[in-house]
């Protein structure tokens, strides 16, 4: 049975290279026969395609997608740098 | 010198499912802001596709506009096609040099590009050994000095220093420490600090933080828009008044 240190580095590989994410800074965690994702995307599409990527790069594990989507909210205050 | 204002940003990585819905967020930014500086990573895989989607969304602003690329700009070897394709939306697009604005009365110098990695002083790669690691090393090292001679011989009233790489690591706290390396240089800090600069601004590490300072004292903002939480943040440097 193969490590899930690798699978997991291997997942985080194919989210990274695969040509429908390149998404970087997305953390991997394996438990057991669960995969868990998180980290921060910056729309729901694009959440949905990791999970597929992961899906396929681990295909016996359940995949588990915590992935937030940034919501894009106004500007806010000012910083003054005096 | 008045005051100015920067509305800044980072890492926005625009796709086909988001169209339009930056562009929401910029409505009103010249009510906000003097001009409006973009820290890379405007797209996700770095296509002409994309690269023509974020110009559409950044065309016609009515505040002066400034961007970088990122890595993930450089991705499909297309980042000329996608500056021109900046360039011809009206964006001023850096690629380790400056650009002086004319802003009121105050001249804002803006020096920057993509920046490097190679980690930080005491922790960082040198240039020795392999060739791999040397180049690696040196692309970084010819982007500093690139850097601080657009500096020295720029004459402006403020000086701003955009990135997507970032000079320093207190603003990547958060970030695994293991991949230091691969997010910034302090080689960028130190060409700053010697050629002398208001602030700096950078993107890239999402899970970062906002605020730092190089060990010269120049102010740096992570303004990666998930470090953010927001459409942009506003910087406020100069005297006090508008401008």
């Amino acid at each position: 049975m193969e490590a899930p240190q690798y699978v997991a580095a291997r997942v985080q590989q194919a989210l990274a290279e695969d040509g429908r994410t390149h998404e970087l800074g997305i953390r991997v965690d394996i438990r057991g026969d669960q995969l868990f994702l998180r980290g921060q995307v910056s729309g729901a599409e694009q959440r949905e395609r990791l999970g597929q990527v992961a899906h396929e790069a681990a295909p016996d594990l359940r995949v588990h997608n915590e992935i937030m989507v940034v919501e894009v909210t106004e500007p806010g205050e000012d910083e003054h740098l005096d | 010198m008045t005051e100015l204002r920067i509305a800044a940003v980072g890492d926005i990585h625009l796709g086909e499912d988001v169209r339009g819905q930056y562009r929401k967020r910029l409505e009103g930014i010249e009510d906000r802001a003097d001009v409006f500086m973009l820290a890379g990573d405007l797209t996700r895989h770095g296509t002409l596709e994309e690269g023509r989607l974020v110009a559409d969304e950044l065309r016609g602003l009515p505040i002066p506009t400034v961007a970088v690329l990122g890595n993930h700009d450089y991705h499909s070897d297309l980042q000329y096609e996608i500056a021109a394709a900046l360039r011809d939306a009206g964006v001023i697009v850096l690629h380790d040099d400056g650009v002086v604005i004319q802003c009121g009365d105050t001249k804002l110098g803006v020096v920057g590009g993509k920046g490097f990695g190679g980690g930080y002083a005491g922790k960082c790669a040198s240039e020795f050994g392999e060739r791999e690691i040397k180049n690696f090393v040196a692309h970084t090292r010819y982007i500093a000095e690139a850097w601080k001679v657009s500096l020295k011989e720029m004459t402006a009233d403020l000086k701003v220093v955009l990135s997507h790489y970032s000079p320093i690591k207190e603003t990547l706290e958060g970030e695994p420490p293991e991949i230091y390396p691969f997010l910034g240089s302090y080689l960028l800090a130190e060409a700053v600090d010697t050629a002398g600069a208001d602030l700096i601004l950078h993107g890239h590490a999402h899970k970062g933080r906002e605020k730092g300072m190089t060990p010269g004292g120049i102010r740096v903002r992570n303004v990666a828009l998930p470090v953010l939480g927001r459409a942009y943040a506003v910087y406020c440097l100069g005297e006090n008044g508008s401008c």
